[in-house]
């Protein structure tokens, strides 16, 4: 755990010279304690003070980028062992492997795969990370053609991975200005895998049989200089990546073990089971998942699952109360009101474009909750619609004086049209019957 | 320095047994236990506790089901005790869970017809069972009362007790010795809240399911895999209000646009996906019994289910 206020303002020098910019020493012990202030801003901490505050201060999983530019990969900066208690910040970056046996051809067809294809969901675009390079040939020349195969085609980031430093030179030869993971150092070839990582400023992986080992390791590699660690937990027993990744997260996050404050990668090949590998990567602390091919239906299911994981839980996905257009709504155009919950108002506007009825949405703030929540909770409320109508001046947008509401909304029909005067119109419940009701009840 | 998962906690999750064979006065092959955890899921090699089980879920009323589902079991969804033996045979899931789904039909009164299908699906299969009555207030008593009769002896998991009714459920549970499932949305305060009621009708804790609510995945799962772990979490701490097993169905996943508007060859692959992508997860956050709709989720379950847990299949026997 983090120093508490008390125990930080024991290593202060309690001078209350006021030059960290705060009044007493201990005020800003409280600001350190709440990660508001840097140890710094003192300039007379011991070496001590500055070691321990250093180590406390610092996110208990290191921060770490893979890739450059665009589509450059941040993991790791985790601050808790459950996301109810906070959230979850960065999310895993998901890898698709290609290997050196493969054609140039074969392997380009998957690199422009993970580069092009995208889920859109609630207003935001999912999509896989990047490309995981394997040495299964053995040759450095062959891994070089593979390695080049990827770069010719796109910017993605990369894992390398090559248990054999020379195979990995000669991946780096190509791509090493990009900062690509490298995967993996163990006990027999670290110093040669770190010195790699040094020379290309890349990120290293290492990997080891027991945990211990891990951490024995990863202090190796730091006494070579090597920070940006990332700790690989496959295993052939999903029991075991379960078990290492949880107590890696223990151990991070209580600081008990800081060897161990380093994002996990996990090769959800390994197992044999590569859905149930991902499935327990993503809710379970893994921050680069290397995966196989996937077939469309696993991999929109995963980034859903990322997606849902990944959202802060005390902040539903909200989008700016107002009007908003489909298509170029004239003065008799409908008018449907709908709540302000992302994942509502995109799935509506999904069905309310394919029916081509242009149209208005007028969105009122329910503080993000869906239709049916809202309703149920008492947040969606006649008062919320009348204030909407006039704030958004609805009455010089259209001529006349009938307003839609979703059909979980029924029960509030008559007191939003004695509130607003509008004449109400319940429209159905799913959405996805938006096009038929506006046909036969609007038009008609 | 052995580098091993923190484990300091002090509650236990209770046991709860489904399903009576003959020694106890039932005809199930089996009885299951499940709960009885004293670590976060799958945690501790091998893990504490039963292994989490896979119930397939189905309905009197075909109408009422998803097409992904039903267009897998062809004509058989026509005879309920027909269908719950192939699925028994095909698919081999650890529970049944049936939905008297005929019992929402306006109007509903042909009590009768509940009793002779719970009787025929008993003869159907001998796995332990899950039964969901009706979810009206004007019709619950009668209803609850005669799945419970039907089922006297199997001890069955009978549902669905929530805080706007749930005397009629209990009541039948504890006069046939059946066990009740206990639902509210997503809420732990209101879960925790929904427990009490039910101990203050006199039913005892080792005969409660906590049902937290589960949305689909993308619709609302998030929040649900929360609320379990914090279910879970707050029982490891000690609370004993809701140191029960937990029962989780993402009853919309076969619903849900991405599965609705699949092109036609992923359609069933992504139903399926749909269904584990939340499933798993969800025995990954605490609950005991995971439920699906689609035939083809329930294998690949529990391989999964199993991987995880890597210790003795515990739970089913
Ligand atoms: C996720 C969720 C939550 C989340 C909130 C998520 C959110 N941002 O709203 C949380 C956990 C916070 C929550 C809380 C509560 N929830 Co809740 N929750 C759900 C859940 C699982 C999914 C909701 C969802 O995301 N739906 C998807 C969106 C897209 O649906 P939608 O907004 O309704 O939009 C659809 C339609 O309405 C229509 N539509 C939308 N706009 C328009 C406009 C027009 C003109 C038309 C025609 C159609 C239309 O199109 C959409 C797609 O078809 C539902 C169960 C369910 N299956 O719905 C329960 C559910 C809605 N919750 C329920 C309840 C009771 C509550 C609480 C009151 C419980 C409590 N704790 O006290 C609270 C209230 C919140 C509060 N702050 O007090 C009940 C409601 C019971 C009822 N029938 O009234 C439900 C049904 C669960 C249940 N079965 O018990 N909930
Ligand atoms: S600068 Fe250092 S010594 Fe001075 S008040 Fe701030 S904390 Fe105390």
């Amino acid at each position: 755990m983090a120093l508490k206020p008390l125990e930080i303002y024991k290593l202060l020098p309690k001078k209350n010279c006021k030059e960290c910019g705060d009044p007493t020493c201990l005020t800003f012990a409280m600001k350190l304690a709440g990660g508001k202030a840097k140890p710094e801003a003192c300039p007379y901490l011991d070496e001590n003070a500055k070691t321990i505050l250093g180590a406390s201060t610092r996110p208990p999983v290191r921060k770490i980028r893979i890739g450059v530019g665009e589509r450059a990969v941040t993991i790791g900066e985790e601050l808790v062992q459950f996301r109810h208690e906070k959230s979850f910040f960065h999310e895993p970056g998901i890898f698709m492997a290609v290997t050196d046996l493969m054609t140039p051809g074969a392997i380009q067809e998957r690199v422009i795969f993970v580069r092009d294809e995208i889920l859109t969901r609630v207003g935001t675009d999912l999509r896989l990370n990047g490309i995981a390079v394997r040495s299964v040939n053995g040759s450095p020349t062959a891994f070089t053609k593979a390695v080049e195969a990827v770069e010719a085609v796109a910017d993605l980031p990369e894992v390398l991975m090559a248990g054999d430093p020379a195979v990995m030179e000669a991946g780096l030869s190509v791509c090493g200005n990009y900062r690509p993971l490298l995967h993996a150092a163990t006990s027999s070839q670290y110093w040669e895998m770190c010195r790699l990582a040094k020379k290309y400023a890349c990120p290293l992986a290492i990997r080891a049989d027991s945990l211990d080992a891990l951490a024995e390791l990863s202090g190796l590699c730091s006494a070579e200089g090597i920070e940006n660690l990332v700790l690989d937990l496959s295993s052939l027993s999903l029991s075991e990546q379960l078990n290492r990744s949880t107590a890696v997260r223990q151990h991070a996050v209580s600081r008990k073990t800081p060897a161990l404050g380093h994002p996990v990668c996990i090769d959800t090949a390994v197992s044999g089971l590569p859905d149930a590998a991902l499935i327990a990567g993503v809710t379970k602390f893994g921050s680069v998942l290397i995966c196989d091919d996937l077939s469309s239906a696993s991999r929109k299911a995963l980034l859903v699952l990322r997606q849902n994981i990944y959202t802060d839980p005390q902040k539903p996905i909200q989008i700016t109360p107002g009007l908003y257009r489909v298509g170029s709504p004239g003065k008799d155009a409908p008018v449907l009101l709908t709540v302000n919950f992302s994942l509502t108002f995109f799935t509506l506007q999904g069905y309310l474009e394919a029916s081509r009825v242009p149209c208005f949405m007028l969105i009122v703030d329910t503080e993000g909750l869906s239709v049916l929540t809202a309703v149920a909770s008492g947040k969606l409320q006649e008062t919320l619609v009348r204030d909407a109508i006039a704030k958004y001046n609805l009455s010089a947008e259209v001529a006349h004086k009938r307003l839609i509401i979703p059909g979980y909304a029924a029960p509030l029909s008559g007191r939003i049209e004695d509130a607003t005067g509008w004449k109400v119109l319940v429209g159905p419940r799913d959405a996805a019957d938006i096009s038929e009701f506006l046909e036969k009840e609007w038009k008609g | 320095m052995g580098v091993s998962t923190l484990s300091e906690w002090t509650g236990r999750i209770g046991e709860l047994v489904i399903g009576a064979t003959a020694k106890d006065g039932g005809t199930r092959s089996h009885s299951v236990t499940i709960g009885g955890e004293e670590d976060l899921p799958y945690i501790g090699i091998p893990p504490s506790g039963h292994r989490p089980l896979v119930a397939y879920e189905l309905s009197d009323d075909p109408e009422l089901w998803p097409a992904a589902a039903t267009r897998f079991i062809g004509d058989r969804v026509h005879d309920t005790a027909e269908w719950v033996a192939h699925a028994d045979r095909e698919y081999q899931p650890d529970l049944i869970r049936l939905y008297l789904s005929s019992t929402r039909e306006r109007n509903f009164s042909d009590i009768s017809r509940i009793g002779e299908t719970v009787e025929s699906v008993l003869q159907a299969t001998e796995l332990p069972l899950i039964i969901e009555g009706s979810n009206d207030p004007a019709i619950d008593s009668a209803v609850f009362q005669k799945i419970g009769e039907a089922a006297e002896g199997e001890r069955i998991l009978l549902g669905t007790a929530e805080a706007g009714h749930y005397r009629s459920v209990a009541a039948a549970a504890m006069a046939y010795g059946h066990s009740v499932i206990a639902q509210s949305p997503i809420d732990i305060n209101l879960a925790k809240q929904l427990n009490i009621l039910l101990r203050e009708t006199g039913l005892s804790p080792d005969r409660i399911a906590i049902d937290p609510y589960t949305g689909a995945l993308g619709y609302g799962f998030e929040y649900s895999y929360s609320v379990m772990e914090r279910i879970r979490y707050s029982a490891l701490k000690g609370d004993s209000d809701l140191a029960m097993p937990m029962i989780s169905s993402a009853i919309d996943s076969l619903v849900v646009k991405e599965v609705r508007e699949a092109d036609e060859g992923d359609a069933c692959p992504t139903a399926v996906a749909w269904e584990i992508y939340a499933m798993l997860p969800a025995t990954i956050a605490g609950a005991s019994i995971v439920c699906v709709r689609h035939p083809l989720s329930i294998e690949p379950l529990k391989t999964a289910i199993a991987a995880l847990w890597n210790g003795e299949p515990k739970g089913g026997m």
